[in-house]
């Protein structure tokens, strides 16, 4: 298994959000999912978690209720708004510049 | 956009409860307790590892807390609250920061505010940066003028503007109707309002048809005059009044804020109404003032350099002796409005600032000051989390209520320093009367403010307490402390300079109180009379009244002399004429050059014994000669040995306009020499002068004519008698009555003014610089109070302590007082235009100043050196 690798600045909300694209969560699936999905690649320090969820729905980019979870615990959900999956296709979209760009100068560098 | 704003603003209102965080938290720990428990930890070990995955809990809390969007308003207030407290916690370190900074605030408002229409406000014209005034300037009319006999040339075949026009000056005029009133009436150019950018607020501009010889009655009155007469009447248009007897329409009302380009009074704007075809073939022409609008792109300078074939026309038709000596002159409108005045704004603004520099260096020292005393504190905070970003905000939040709260009382304390200005200003000082806070001054105090909490705040903001402070021992003051004793360096210095202007403004005001005017002004009342077009139209009924009123008068109760001439010295108008136009009878007319101005004045035969000026050659103008048809001068001292060198002048025959004898230039024979007299108001160079006798025939009279009368009986009530006297030959006749020292006086009230206003700065500077010093030295004591303990221990007097105080605060002081020397005689030089009799580099002052300063800072340094030596060793080795 690779070394967990710091999230780079500021890509937290990007993964926060794609993963939120699938279906409404809590905050614990979100950290979860995100380990699976990067094959423990990033290990989130799972306390700067919930201020970027914070600062995600001030910003109104994902909305929260409050729902039974599955062992029948109340817990936060979290969804992503229209407003938030515009931004995300706009990230996305950025970061793929980024790593191209990246990607360019490091086959030619 | 709009939904990421509302849900901001609902949080930022509704906000979120605590609870909410910690219970999200707690389902986060948990699900991760089960999580491990299922991955086979014990229940204890999996409670650890799901805690120590998740890092600090109740940093999440805060974290969280920070995102909300309205945080920063929540520590904002925070901030100030501390820092309220922590002002109510220290009085006097308050109320002394506030008040210095009100003191430089005000001070630098409350001039800005008159020296903003003299440099920076904008003239009341559409685009008035392209107005300029144009003209020729001469020895005798320095300021720039026009004559009819050009005028019209230049104004057809000029390039450089878009338009050119003028004004013939302002005169006296009656207004009469019911409710008479004398207003001021300025003759204008059709084209004048236009070319300056002013339209009428109602009605409309002259018509090209009214600017003619003959031409229709009509007036364009000015805004007041609208509300005092037609109470803003929209009616008033078309109305007719009565103008000098001649029914006159109003075509238009003029803007509120109109003035004339030349600043004069003016109620009534009429047609100047010239025959223009007269005026080309005249020589020289009326005399008038022109004004300009350049062209888009062209320069001041271009326009002179454009301007000069039809200066070369004019020259050509200039007599002879002026030739020489006329120049153009082109200048911007608001070089010409404040010509005499732009210096002397400039040097206050200069002076004010130094008090403003003082002030804010006194500010920041003393919050230097503060934030030493307080470094243990900063440590704490700083252990406890504080981070250093937070810790800058605080200081800055913490200069910026205290610049704000001098902001505000420098503001009310402008207001009251600008109508203590008015109130003790001159008549006629320009401008004052419109020096008023608008809200470009509030941004300029509130910039200025500003930039004195930005300036120390960050000073104060740009320390972090090491660990070392919360061990109360460490001594990390020395930077700050440097820093410090420069500002107080710099603070005496600045005081330096104010009160090395003040003291030469002081001291060239005391010259021009002392000098010797050649006449007494004692015992002597003046009343000048000007009489009405209307009643007294013929020199007839003129000479006729002012000699009723010699009857009446000049056996009065306590009258000893008395005389009548057409204006009074030292200063204030008078006539006068080129000396090149007088010629002896016999000799040559002087033949290059104008030779200067010659003061001239109409008298009665008493003026002399009147005035005490004493007569050293003939005797002067005798009872008999009133009735002569023979015409008489006297002429002053100056004048007999300019025109009689090594003769005697009496009896000799001199005409006073250059030319052939005629009926207007009579022969004159010099029949006395009188001791000069100084006639050029008070600073400037006395003028040559000669007088004619007033005869009883009609020619030596006009309107206008200042009685003065010599008394033995307190002045006010001769002035009260003089009053009833003229109100019983004629009550509708205007009086000024004052006494020759009143006049004397009003001529030194602008050096007064600039005199005190510089004082007042000097002592407010010395003030705060006083305050500066103090305060280092007795933070010095302060620090050093254990050391000066472990000297009195082993020994050391009071009076070495007082020597180690006094040594440490010369060190400052003698740096300063240098360093302002230096800075001042290099500066003072600006000031030579307005010193009498006083070089810029008077020893006088600067050593009265160097050594007032000096002894100031000393006793300022004596109060906590004296306390310095009652420190008690015991009780200052046991601190800390």
């Amino acid at each position: 298994m690779p070394q967990p690798t710091d999230l780079l600045q500021g890509t937290l909300d990007l993964l926060v959000l794609r993963t939120l694209l699938l279906e409404p969560m809590h905050g614990w699936g979100i950290a979860q999912r995100i380990q699976q999905s990067s094959q423990n690649t990033f290990q989130i320090g799972q306390g700067s978690l919930y201020p970027a969820l914070h600062r995600l729905e001030y910003k109104g980019w994902i909305q929260a209720d409050w729902k039974a979870s599955e062992n029948n615990r109340k817990a936060k959900y979290y969804a992503l708004t229209r407003t938030g999956k515009k931004q995300l296709e706009a990230e996305i979209e950025s970061w793929g510049r980024l790593a191209g760009a990246i990607a360019l100068v490091l086959e030619q560098g | 956009m709009l939904k990421e704003f509302l849900t901001r603003l609902r949080f930022f209102i509704v906000g979120r409860s605590h609870g909410e965080v910690d219970e999200e938290v707690r389902f986060h720990l948990d699900q991760q307790i089960e999580a491990n428990i299922q991955a086979g930890m014990s229940a204890e070990e999996a409670r650890r590892q799901a805690g120590i995955a998740f890092g600090g809990v109740e940093r999440t809390r805060e974290q969280c807390r920070e995102e909300r969007p309205g945080y920063w308003i929540e520590t904002l207030v925070q901030d100030v609250r501390y820092a309220v407290r922590g002002f109510r916690r220290n009085p006097t370190f308050s109320l002394t920061v506030v008040l210095t900074l009100m003191l430089g605030i005000g001070t630098t408002t409350a001039v800005f505010s008159v020296v903003d229409r003299i440099l920076f406000r904008s003239l009341p014209y559409g685009d008035s940066e392209r107005l300029v005034s144009v003209g020729l300037v001469a020895p005798i009319e320095p300021q720039e003028f026009m004559l009819g006999g050009s005028y019209y040339e230049w104004q057809d075949n000029q390039k450089p503007f878009v338009a050119l026009t003028s004004e013939i000056g302002t005169e006296p005029c009656d207004l009469t109707e019911n409710n008479p009133a004398r207003l001021d009436c300025a003759r204008v150019e059709g084209n004048f309002l236009p070319t300056l950018g002013v339209s009428p607020v109602i009605g409309r501009n002259f018509s090209e048809n009214e600017d003619r010889p003959n031409g229709p009655r009509v007036a364009l009155i000015s805004y007041d005059l609208w509300l005092s007469r037609f109470k803003k009447d929209p009616g008033a248009v078309g109305k007719l009044i009565r103008i000098d007897g001649h029914a006159t329409e109003i075509v238009g009302v003029l803007p509120k804020d109109f003035e004339m380009p030349r600043l004069q009074a003016a109620d009534v704007l009429l047609p100047q109404s010239l025959d223009v075809a007269a005026e080309r073939r005249a020589d020289p022409g009326h005399p008038m003032w022109a004004f300009a609008r350049l062209r888009p792109g062209v320069s001041v300078e271009q326009a002179k350099t454009e301007l000069g074939p039809l200066f070369e026309y004019s020259l050509r038709l200039a007599p002879a002796p002026f030739r020489k000596e006329v120049h153009l002159q082109v200048r911007s409108l608001r070089d010409r409005q404040v010509h005499d005045v732009r210096l002397a704004a400039w040097i206050l603004l200069g002076l004010v600032m130094a008090v403003l520099l003082i002030a804010c260096a006194n500010v920041t020292s003393l919050l230097l000051a503060r934030g030493a005393s307080r470094e243990r504190e900063l440590a704490v905070r700083s252990a406890l989390g504080a981070s250093r970003m937070r810790l800058a905000r605080q200081a800055l939040t913490e200069s910026f209520a205290l610049s704000v709260a001098g902001g505000v009382a420098g503001c009310l304390f402008a207001m009251l320093l600008l109508r203590l200005f008015v109130a003790m200003a001159p008549d006629g000082m320009l401008f004052l009367s419109k020096a008023r806070i608008d809200l470009r001054i509030l941004f300029f105090v509130l910039a200025t403010s500003l930039l004195c909490a930005v300036c120390f705040g960050l000073m104060a903001a740009m320390r972090k307490a090491g660990v070392e402070a919360l061990t109360g021992r460490a001594r990390t003051t020395i930077r700050h402390a440097v820093l410090r004793r420069w500002l107080v360096i710099a603070q005496i210095a600045a005081s330096m300079i104010l009160l090395a202007g003040g003291a030469l403004l002081a001291h060239s005001f005391w010259n021009l109180e002392k000098q010797n005017f050649g006449m007494s002004a004692e015992n002597i009342v003046t009343t000048a009379i000007s009489l009405g077009q209307t009643s007294y139209p013929t020199p007839e009924s003129q000479m006729a009244f002012f000699q009723r009123l010699e009857r009446n008068l000049r056996y009065g109760p306590g009258i000893t002399a008395f005389a009548i001439s057409d204006s009074v010295p030292p200063g204030g108008y008078h006539d006068d004429q080129i000396y090149a136009a007088l010629r002896v009878e016999g000799r040559p007319a002087l033949s290059s050059g104008t030779g200067g101005r010659v003061a001239s004045r109409w008298i009665t035969p008493e003026y002399f014994r009147a005035l005490q000026i004493p007569v050293v050659q003939g005797q002067g103008f005798t009872d008999e000669e009133l009735t002569s048809n023979d015409h008489f001068v006297v002429l002053s001292k100056s004048l007999a040995a300019r025109l009689f060198p090594g003769e005697d002048p009496l009896g000799q025959h001199l005409h006073l306009h250059n030319g052939a004898p005629t009926e207007n230039d009579p022969s004159y024979i010099v029949v006395g020499v009188a001791a000069d007299v100084k006639n050029g108001g008070l600073a400037e160079d006395n003028e040559p002068e000669y007088y004619r006798l007033r005869r009883q025939r009609t020619q030596d009279w006009d309107r206008s004519s200042v009685l003065i009368l010599k008394t033995t009986l307190p002045p006010t009530a001769t002035e009260a008698w003089v009053r009833a006297q003229v109100a019983s030959l004629d009550p509708t006749v205007p009086v000024d009555i004052k006494t020759l020292s009143e006049r004397v006086g009003k001529l030194a009230d602008r050096p007064r003014f600039e005199m005190l206003l510089v004082g007042f700065f000097a002592v407010t500077g010395l003030l705060l610089a006083v305050i500066g010093l103090y305060g280092v030295i007795s933070f010095f004591v302060v620090q050093r109070t254990q050391e000066i303990g472990i000297r009195m221990a082993v020994g050391a007097s009071r009076g070495d302590i007082l020597r180690l105080v006094l040594a440490n605060a010369l060190r400052l002081i003698v740096p300063g007082v240098f360093l302002g020397l230096v800075l001042a005689l290099a500066l003072s030089r600006v000031l030579s235009s307005l010193l009498f009799n006083v070089a810029p580099h008077d020893p006088l002052a600067f050593a009265g100043v160097t050594g007032l300063l000096i002894l100031v800072a000393l006793l300022a340094t004596l109060i906590p050196g004296s306390s310095a030596t009652r420190v008690n060793p015991t009780v200052a080795l046991r601190c800390d």
